[in-house]
């Protein structure tokens, strides 16, 4: 395995009116092969991975006026897709395909003028048929979807929701070192105890941001991305794990996700134990959600997530720096690419004021779905030396 | 309450058919002897393609549920909505909404009956009652 992410772009995010997916897809990608020091005519492969709007795809090649493209696809994985972009594009490249591949996620679901919440009213599921009985029963959007999973969790493991508050907590102050993110403000625990509820447990600093925006990142050999612009970010090891939940009596819906495989894969093809990860970018779509990553992947004991996050281990200061942007929770929320994005920044130790000090190994999480669909990175500023 | 409207297509008529009843139906493979949710193509189990329906017990208790918080409207004061993920005895699990459902009650295991409603312009759809 050689591969290296060798460019980063990222476009305005948040509340960026007027502009469509694929214009912000564009600006990423140009920012992304100028990051590298390469021009759009060096990149030879293309995935896209469109958000929830789902209005961008692989026609983004002639947007961008690509030609002889060697491989080009459009990604759809869900929260999952960053890693299995470069995952794939690492492959490719590995093999052979291409030399220089873009990846690039966008979408934007904000509309001026109508609240966050708005952006994504639930599947669009015609009502029709017995598949329609969860939706019609109230069972919609992600909160409510996310929550049965977290009371699971909760009442089987005694999690509360004070510690939830400490993910969000922790989130908010690496935001506040953060330019990029968009709520650096303070935040407290009461702060998040007194939030409104959205589908308990879940209250609403539980739930990441809704944002519009592109990023995206160039993978190349190991060999060329040592004599581009930026210092290179090795991949070192990948995995994916989709649990395939059966909604029957074994489920471990909510109690165990497809991190556990994917994490365990990705750390064996990394040659790393899970105690030498020094830096973790996991997604966080809900509190609940970095809890149990941090769980599967074994940075802490099955059903002890609650007792770490509280400890502080993961805020800044802390003995396991997690989400050092602010996550999806105060940063911005661009599926997997918001940990992979603050993962290279990291790696290259760029992070500036938030800059982990030890960052020789990040370990980078895609979820997607409703726990449905995992993906892991584990990169390195080091070339692969196990 | 907040039932969404349901209706039939070829593959769900023998359920409607038996919720306008009150009896619930789940898929049922005779090669494995294992049942499966309503909306189950293969075995849950074994993967196998016989499924057919078979009635159930109507029975089951409480794995999880989330509360919504209602909104007051007019001079109606908020209720909260209750869905509740039941596991019915048989395995198969269905998510139900749980109309005036005793918030206290919630637990893990608590017993749960399906009884049957039907919303405006819908099929009979199936709902949970606690401590049936």
């Amino acid at each position: 395995m050689t591969a290296a992410i060798a460019g980063l772009g990222m476009t305005e995010m948040g509340k960026i009116y007027g502009r469509t997916a694929t214009q912000f897809a564009v600006e990423a990608i140009s920012r992304a092969a100028e990051d590298a020091g390469l021009t759009l005519a060096d990149i030879d492969g293309l995935y896209v991975n469109p958000g929830v709007k789902n209005d961008t795809d692989l026609r983004l090649q002639s947007t961008l006026q690509m030609r002889d493209t060697r491989l080009l696809a459009t990604i759809q994985g869900f929260g999952s897709s960053a890693g299995q972009m470069v995952q794939y594009a690492a492959m490719a490249i590995d093999a052979g395909m291409a030399e220089v591949v873009a990846c690039v996620y966008a979408d934007a679901p904000l509309k001026e003028g109508k609240r966050a919440g708005a952006a994504y009213p639930g599947q669009a599921r015609a009502m029709e048929g017995v598949g329609s009985l969860p939706f019609a029963a109230g069972l919609k959007a992600a909160p409510e979807r996310y929550a049965v999973a977290a009371r699971r969790h909760m009442e089987r493991y005694g999690t509360t929701s004070e510690q939830l508050g400490a993910v969000a907590v922790a989130a908010r102050q690496w935001a506040a070192m953060n330019p990029a993110a968009q709520m650096r403000e303070p935040m407290t625990l009461e702060d998040h105890q007194s939030s409104r509820m959205i589908a308990d447990p879940l209250r609403l600093l539980d739930c990441c941001l809704v944002s519009n925006g592109a990023v995206a990142v160039i993978v190349t050999s190991a060999e060329r991305a040592a004599t581009l612009r930026q210092p290179p970010v090795h991949v070192w090891g990948w995995g994916q794990g989709h649990p395939g939940y059966v909604n029957r009596r074994d489920s471990e819906f909510g109690l165990v996700t497809g991190a556990a495989r994917s994490g365990a894969d990705a750390l064996k093809m990394a040659g790393v134990g899970v105690d030498e990860i020094d830096v973790r970018e996991l997604y966080d779509c809900f509190t609940y959600t970095t809890l149990i990553t941090l769980e599967d992947y074994g940075f802490c004991a099955k059903g002890e997530g609650g007792d770490f996050v509280a400890s502080g281990a993961i805020a800044p200061g802390g003995s396991h720096p997690t989400n050092t942007g602010g996550g999806e929770l105060s940063s911005f929320y661009m599926w997997g690419m918001t940990p992979l994005s603050e993962a290279v920044i990291q790696a290259r130790g760029q992070g500036g004021e938030r800059q982990v000090p030890q960052h020789d190994l990040v370990m980078v999480s895609g979820n997607g779905g409703v726990l449905d669909f995992h993906s892991t990175l584990v990169l390195s500023p080091h070339p692969k030396t196990r | 309450m907040s039932l969404a409207p349901v209706v039939r297509d070829d593959f769900s008529a023998p359920f409607f058919e038996a919720s306008a009843e009150g009896r619930l139906l789940l898929r049922f493979s005779p090669s494995s002897g294992a049942w499966s949710e309503p909306s189950a193509m293969v075995c849950s189990v074994s993967q196998a393609a016989d499924l057919e329906w078979r009635e159930a017990s109507g029975r089951g208790h409480l794995v999880s549920w989330t509360i919504k918080p209602g909104r007051p409207r007019d001079d109606q004061p908020a209720q909260d909505t209750v869905i509740g993920i039941v596991e019915t005895d048989e395995g198969p699990w269905l998510t139900l909404l749980l109309p005036d459902a005793d918030v206290a009650a919630l637990a893990v295991g608590a017993a749960v009956e399906v009884r049957f409603v039907r919303p405006e312009g819908s099929e009979h759809l199936p709902v949970g009652r606690l401590g049936g």
